[in-house]
């Protein structure tokens, strides 16, 4: 059966029998199942890569199925490494998917990684990209890097047999809010679409052993007039020994994967005019009656009125989160979910 | 000398253009992007890499190329 299932790659001089056994072997993490991680999970799944992680502590929602070619309607609301792994199951079952509903860190990038071989940058912000480098850097994993900025994109195979890493090629991380987000900017979702093929595409060269990596040289493409480049980098040892003779990853200033949506009690005052609103149950202590949170069910249409502030809330921070990127999705500003838990804002209030 | 620019990402928007041409003589790729940040000074506020004839290289190299691109990090997935 296997042989039926591969049967057009294996024709390939290129791939061929001992060529499926290394694709079969190969255990690789894709970090961010969006716009990028989609096509790449895809591919990926088709060609029958032994095993594949899927990380991603997101929740689907509406403004996602645009581009993330995994999902489906159903899927809004639910995780989604998750949903990734429940629908590429159903396109092959006899490969091990892994998700990982969860955000990498820096405390648990080294456990995780051990696991795989090769780690896939599908994610859209600075914070993780130099977090995924200095990780791949010093547990010698090879790093298959993408990103895109309206309608250009950029590839690279990081740390690949001794080769460049991202800090070789970008070794001052950006400043706070100079490269806007996708979610500020907009993108088509083909964008995503076309890197993320190219990034499938290195990683399984990468497997195969082929020619033509792209170690050491970034692939940058501009999809509006086709005008193409491919640019040399060197390796810069100075970057690299940063890291290792520090032992550990270094967590970049500019900590842009949640900057738009997490606020601290350090960042607010009590006399702010703030719509407070309690996305926990009932029967979850403490109240916070001082503040007279909005409770569930949450009108959508009463927020779009509002003019302040809006925080939520929950124990952990978490909850509160996943609400408001889906309440951000439906178009309301000016909203933060409160990075502390609920029993550290009871006793803000209590000290205010 | 004539130097063709190309400008990527966040840079189209500092300079209001994608490409152009410019006919100068820099003796290194620093003093080419000074000029640069004198003539768009919005690019003083970001990071990005200089290219020439498709190398990355650093500022202190001399300018020999007649192709130029600059290149900022992206961010996006």
């Amino acid at each position: 059966m296997e042989e039926i299932r591969y049967k057009r790659q294996i024709q390939l001089n290129e791939v061929g029998e001992p060529g499926q056994k290394k694709i079969k072997n190969a255990r690789v993490l894709v970090v961010g199942s969006g716009g990028l991680g989609c096509p790449i999970l895809m591919y990926l799944t088709g060609a029958g890569i032994g095993k594949i992680g899927i990380m991603d502590p997101d929740i689907v929602t509406l403004s996602n199925l645009q581009r993330q070619i995994l999902f489906t309607e159903k899927d809004i609301g639910k995780n989604k490494a998750i949903c990734a792994q429940k629908h590429l199951k159903k396109m092959n079952s006899k490969i091990k998917l892994k998700a990982f509903p969860i955000k990498l860190t820096h405390e648990n990038a080294t456990k995780h990684f051990y696991e795989f071989d090769i780690i896939v940058d599908g994610t859209d912000n600075f914070y993780s990209r130099y977090l995924i480098s200095d990780q791949c850097i010093l547990q010698n994993k090879i790093m298959v890097y993408g990103a895109i900025q309206k309608f250009e994109g950029q590839i690279s195979v990081f740390n690949y047999r001794n080769g460049p890493s991202y800090r070789c090629l970008f070794p001052t991380p950006p400043k706070v809010g100079e490269i806007p987000n996708c979610q500020d900017i907009g993108v088509l979702g083909v964008a995503p679409g076309i890197i993320g093929i190219l990034q499938a595409t290195e990683i399984i060269k990468v497997i195969l052993d082929l020619d033509g990596i792209l170690t050491g040289k970034l692939f940058v493409l501009d999809l509006l007039n086709h005008k193409n480049s491919i640019l040399d980098f060197k390796k810069n040892q100075k970057e690299i020994d940063k890291i290792i003779s520090q032992g550990k990853t270094i967590p970049i200033e500019n900590n842009d994967c949640d900057i738009n949506i997490e606020i601290s009690l350090n960042q607010i005052h009590l006399k702010e005019e703030i719509v407070w609103i309690d996305v926990r149950e009932i029967d979850e202590l403490p109240r916070l009656t001082q503040l007279s949170p909005l409770k569930k069910p949450i009108s959508i249409n009463s927020l779009k009125k509002s003019r302040n502030k809006i925080i939520a809330f929950c124990q952990t921070g978490l909850r509160s989160k996943s609400f408001i990127k889906m309440i951000k999705d439906q178009g309301i500003r000016n909203c933060f979910s409160l990075k502390e838990g609920a029993e550290q804002l009871y006793n803000w209030v209590l000290k205010n | 000398m004539e130097i063709k620019l190309r400008y990527y990402g966040q840079l189209q928007e500092a300079t209001g253009k994608s490409e152009e041409i410019i006919s100068k003589h820099f003796s290194t790729i620093g003093q080419l992007n000074d000029y640069l940040m004198k003539s768009y000074p919005k690019l003083e506020n970001h990071n990005y890499k200089i290219a020439q004839n498709n190398i990355i290289e650093s500022y202190n190299n001399p300018l020999i190329g007649n192709r130029i691109d600059l290149l900022p990090p992206f961010s996006g997935g």
